[in-house]
C-alpha cells in the first residue's frame, strides 16, 4: 500500500521523538516508523537517572523521559506513528521506502525529508564458543532485566568498562545477580570516574589488559577462560585462567546502523571514535543527499542528551527546508547548537569532537 | 606495481583470474591483472553461478561440458585449501509452449550426441525432480542431473591464489584508463597508478567491456544490461535443480545451506550501467516464482542486489583476437561467462601462446569480426 508523508522518522528512539517534536504545529504531516511494539528506544532499557542538563531531562530516569516524549508526539494530531513497522530498505529508482508491518503488511512510503534516527547496534567479540547459550550483548541484559523483569542468570562476568559496562553491572547486582568481575581489554577504565567508583564500591574487581580468550561448556556456559594482555593487545602466554560462570556479558560497543544511508548513497567515512561508517554532514544534520537528515547514534554514537539535540535540530531544520518555519526557526537550531557544543566541551567531549571534526562539512547543502 | 609487463589482463572476476591462471600455467611470465575494485566485484560476485550444459547449439555445448570437466577437479589442480562448493544437483528446464517443447526436443536429440544423458519429462514424471513445482501449463521438460553450481566468491579465489602462488601480480584498486598502441599494436596500459609497457592486454573487463575497448580505438558492440537476483532465509529443503523457465524468464535454486536464490529477466531493465535495485524487481519476482512454486510464497527475503550482463548483440560471448595486434577480447558473455569460464580461459591461453585451440572453430565463430560480416551467432536456448 502506499503512503504519502512531508517528513519520515525513521526510529523512535530519543532523536527519532525529538525530530517529530520539533514538528508539532508545523501542519507538516509526519510520519514515524518504529520497530519495536513501542516507541522509546533505548530509553526504555535505562532505569538510571540521567546526567547533563536540565533542558535535557537530567535527574529524571531514562524510561521516565521516554515516556515524557512518547505522550508528547502522540497527542499531536499531525504525527502518525506505526508500530512493529521496520524501514526495511530505500530504492532509489522508485524513491521510496519500503517498510514491513507486523511481518505481514508491505507500504510504499513516499515522502520530502527523511530523518534518519535508526540508532546503533551492538559489537560482538571473536573467540572461541563465542555462541554458546548464556552469552548476551550488554543490550540484550538489560531488556530482558529492566523491560521484562527477567534474570539472565547468576553468575555474571562482564566484558567491557565503558559506561554501558558499568551500569549494566550496577544494575545487576540491583537486582541480585552476582557480578564476579569487569573485564578491560584496554589499560584504563573505559567509562565515567563516577560510575566506576560505584561498582568498585560494591566490590565488583574490575581487570584492565585482560580479556575473554575462550568460552567453555556442554550445552550451555559454565566457564570462560580469561587471559591478560600486553600493550599490543596480544595474549600473554602462560597467563591463561578458568573462571566458572554461567552468563557473559559483552558490552563492547555499538556501532551506527547506517545501511539504509548506504543504500541513500550518502558520502559516507569510517570513524572509529563514532563507532564505525557515519554519513558526513552539516550543522543543520543534513547529508550529502538533501532530503535526507541524521540524528542520535547512527550519526555517531554518543548518548541520549547528544540524541535529542541532535533529533531537535533535524526535525527543524526539514521545516525549515519544506518552508513550514516558525520564524524563530534559526534562533532555536542555533541554540541547540549551542547545548551540543557544550556537551563536547572539556576532555570528556574530547573524542567525540576529533570524530565530528572528520564528517561535518561546512557547506549549507 | 611493476612498470613492464608480457600481458596486462584487464578485470578481476572469474574471466580475468582464470585467463591468468592459464597463462602462467603455461609458462608464460609477468602477468599482471588490473582490478579497480576487488575481485569478484563485477558481474562473478552477484551471479547465480548455476553451471549448465543443456544448450542448442554445438559450440555453447562445447564450451560447457569442457568447462564442467574442468570444475570437477578444479579444486584439486589449484590446491586449493577450502571448498569451491562445486555440487552436481542438476538443472531441470520446464516447456510451457509447443514451440519450447519442439525446441527442447532438438535441443536434447544433439545433447545426447554429446553424450550428456539429459531426461525427458513428461508433465507426470516432473514432481520426481521438483517436488513443490505446480503442473499447471506445463507440458514437458528436460533434466540434467550433471548440471549444477559452485560459489563464486570461492572459484575466484581459488583462482587468484593458485596465480599468486605462481608469481602472477593481481593489483587491486587500480584502474586501467587508457591503453598506448603504435602501428596498430599494443605498447602500453595506462593504470591510475602508473604506466605498464607490456605487449598484450586482454580484455576481461566484464560490464564494463566495451569501455576498455573504445581505450584501444577497437568499438566492441556489447552493452550492459541490469539484472537483479534476491535471496530467502534459509529453510528446509525443498528441491534439488536449478530451476530454469524460459517461459517466465526466471531461475531459480536451493543453496546448500537452504536459502533459495532467483532472478528473472525483465526486458526494460535499464542497458547501462547501474547496479541499484528496485521494488519492482521484487514483485514481479515474487508473483511469478510464487506461481510455479507455490511453497516459495513463505519464505523470507533477507537480501536483494543486481549485477550487470555483459550483452553482445546476438547473446553470444565474444573470445578472440582484433585488428590491434596483442589486444584480446573475453567478453560479452551474456549471462552465462561464470559457467564457461575454464574453456574461455584455456581458450584465450591457447591463442596467445599459439598451441592449438581446443574449439578451433572459434576463431570464425565468436570472434569480434563475425558482426562486421553480419554472421551473428544462433543460440536457441537462452533466458
Ligand atoms: C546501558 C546504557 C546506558 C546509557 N546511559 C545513558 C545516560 O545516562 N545518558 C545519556 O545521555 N545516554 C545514555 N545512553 C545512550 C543513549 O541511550 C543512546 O545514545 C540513545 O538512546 C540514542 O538514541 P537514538 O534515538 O539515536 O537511538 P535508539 O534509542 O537506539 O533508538 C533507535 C530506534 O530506532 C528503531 N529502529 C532502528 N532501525 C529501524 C528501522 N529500520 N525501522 C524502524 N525502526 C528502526 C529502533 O527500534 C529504536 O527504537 C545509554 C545507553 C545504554 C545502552
Ligand atoms: C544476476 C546475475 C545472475 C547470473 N547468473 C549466472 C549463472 O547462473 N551462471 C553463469 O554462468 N553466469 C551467470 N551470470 C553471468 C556471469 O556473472 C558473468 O558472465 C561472469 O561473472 C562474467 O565474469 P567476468 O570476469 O567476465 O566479468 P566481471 O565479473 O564483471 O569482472 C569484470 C571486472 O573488471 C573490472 N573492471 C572493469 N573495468 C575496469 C578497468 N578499467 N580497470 C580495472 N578493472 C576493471 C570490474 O571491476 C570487474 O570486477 C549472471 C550475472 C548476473 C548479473
Amino acid at each position: 500500500m502506499r503512503i504519502d508523508c512531508d517528513v519520515l522518522i525513521i526510529g523512535g528512539g530519543p532523536a527519532g521523538l525529538c525530530a517529530a517534536r520539533s514538528l508539532l504545529g508545523t501542519g507538516l504531516n509526519v510520519l514515524i516508523l518504529e520497530r519495536d511494539p513501542f516507541l522509546g528506544g533505548q530509553l526504555l532499557k535505562q532505569t538510571h537517572m540521567f546526567f547533563g542538563s536540565k533542558e535535557q531531562y537530567a535527574g529524571t530516569r531514562g524510561f521516565e523521559i521516554g515516556q515524557i516524549l512518547t505522550r508528547e508526539v502522540q497527542a499531536s494530531p499531525n504525527v502518525t506513528v506505526m508500530l512493529e513497522t521496520v524501514a526495511s530498505g530505500y530504492y532509489p529508482e522508485e524513491n521510496f521506502i519500503l517498510a514491513l508491518e507486523k511481518e505481514k503488511k508491505l507500504y510504499q512510503i513516499y515522502f520530502k525529508k527523511v530523518i534518519v534516527a535508526t540508532g546503533a547496534s551492538e559489537k560482538s567479540l571473536l573467540f572461541e564458543g563465542n555462541d554458546l547459550p548464556g552469552i548476551y550483548g550488554a543490550g540484550a541484559v538489560q531488556t530482558l532485566m529492566n523491560m521484562y523483569g527477567v534474570m539472565p542468570g547468576q553468575d555474571i562476568i562482564m566484558i567491557g568498562s565503558g559506561n554501558i559496562g558499568l551500569i549494566v553491572s550496577y544494575q545487576l547486582l540491583q537486582a541480585g545477580v552476582k557480578v564476579k568481575a569487569i573485564l578491560e581489554a584496554a589499560p584504563t577504565v573505559g567509562g565515567y570516574f563516577v560510575h566506576a567508583a560505584k561498582v568498585r564500591r560494591m566490590g565488583i574487581p574490575i581487570f584492565t589488559q585482560t580479556t575473554v580468550k575462550r568460552a567453555l561448556g556442554q550445552n550451555a556456559l559454565e566457564a570462560v577462560e580469561i587471559v591478560n594482555l600486553d600493550s599490543k593487545w596480544q595474549y600473554v602466554a602462560g597467563t591463561e585462567r578458568k573462571w566458572s560462570c554461567d552468563t557473559l556479558c559483552l558490552a563492547v560497543g555499538l556501532s551506527p546502523m547506517s545501511e539504509l544511508l548506504w543504500q541513500f548513497q550518502c558520502e559516507m567515512r569510517y570513524v572509529s571514535e563514532l563507532g564505525g561508517y557515519v554519513a558526513k554532514r552539516n550543522a543543520i544534520m543534513q547529508t550529502t543527499h538533501p532530503d535526507v537528515y541524521i540524528a542520535g547514534d547512527v550519526s555517531g554514537v554518543e548518548e541520549a542528551s547528544s540524541a535529542m539535540l541532535e533529533g531537535t535540530i533535524a526535525g527543524f531544520a526539514a521545516a525549515k527546508a519544506l518552508h513550514k518555519m516558525l520564524d524563530s526557526v534559526d534562533q532555536v537550531i542555533q541554540n541547540s547548537q549551542k547545548f551540543l557544543d557544550e556537551m563536547h566541551r572539556g576532555p570528556i567531549g574530547e573524542k567525540i569532537r576529533n570524530g565530528l571534526a572528520k564528517v561535518e562539512v561546512d557547506v549549507c547543502l | 606495481m611493476k612498470n613492464k609487463a608480457s600481458v596486462v589482463i584487464v578485470g578481476g572476476g572469474i574471466t580475468g583470474v582464470a585467463i591468468a591462471y592459464e597463462l602462467i600455467k603455461r609458462g608464460v611470465k609477468d602477468i599482471i591483472v588490473l582490478e579497480k575494485n576487488t575481485l569478484s566485484s563485477g558481474a562473478t560476485g552477484r551471479c547465480g553461478a548455476g553451471v549448465r550444459q543443456q544448450w542448442g547449439t554445438e559450440m555453447n555445448l562445447k564450451l560447457s561440458i569442457g568447462s564442467v570437466k574442468r570444475f570437477e577437479t578444479l579444486q584439486e589442480e589449484l590446491e586449493y585449501p577450502h571448498d569451491i562448493e562445486f555440487s552436481q544437483t542438476g538443472y531441470f528446464m520446464p516447456a510451457y509452449t509447443e514451440k519450447q517443447v519442439e525446441q527442447f526436443k532438438k535441443n536434447i536429440t544433439l545433447q545426447r550426441k554429446f553424450g550428456l544423458h539429459v531426461e525427458w519429462l513428461e508433465p507426470s514424471d516432473c514432481r520426481k525432480v521438483v517436488p513443490i513445482i505446480d503442473l499447471k501449463g506445463l507440458m514437458a521438460a528436460t533434466y540434467y542431473d550433471k548440471d549444477g553450481h559452485l560459489n563464486p566468491f570461492h572459484t575466484t579465489q581459488a583462482y587468484a591464489m593458485a596465480c599468486r602462488r605462481k608469481g602472477v601480480d593481481i593489483e587491486l584498486f587500480t584502474e586501467l584508463i587508457g591503453i598506448k598502441t603504435e602501428h596498430d599494436s599494443i605498447k602500453a596500459a595506462i593504470t591510475s597508478k602508473g604506466v605498464i609497457e607490456c605487449d598484450s592486454i586482454v580484455n576481461a573487463a566484464g560490464g564494463w567491456s566495451q569501455i576498455v575497448g573504445n581505450m584501444a580505438g577497437v568499438s566492441i558492440p556489447t552493452y550492459s544490461e541490469r539484472h537483479q537476483i534476491l535471496i530467502t532465509e534459509p529453510i528446509e529443503p525443498l528441491f534439488r535443480p536449478m530451476v530454469m523457465s524460459f517461459y517466465h524468464n526466471f531461475y531459480t535454486q536451493q543453496e546448500p545451506n537452504g536459502a533459495i536464490i532467483m532472478g528473472i529477466g525483465d526486458p526494460n531493465e535499464p542497458k547501462e550501467i547501474n547496479v541499484d535495485s528496485t521494488y519492482l524487481f521484487l514483485q514481479k519476482m515474487a508473483s511469478v516464482v510464487t506461481t510455479v512454486l507455490p511453497p516459495l510464497k513463505h519464505a523470507r527475503v533477507v537480501r536483494q542486489w543486481a549485477g550487470m550482463y555483459n550483452m553482445s548483440p546476438d547473446k553470444t560471448p565474444i573470445i578472440g583476437k582484433t585488428q590491434i595486434k596483442g589486444f584480446y577480447l573475453a567478453c560479452g558473455f551474456s549471462g552465462h561467462g561464470f559457467m564457461i569460464s575454464p574453456m574461455t580461459s584455456t581458450l584465450i591461453a591457447q591463442m596467445m601462446t599459439n598451441e592449438p585451440l581446443a574449439i578451433p572453430e572459434i576463431e570464425t565463430k565468436l570472434d569480434l569480426g563475425r558482426f562486421e560480416r553480419g554472421e551473428l551467432f544462433v543460440e536457441p536456448s537462452v533466458v
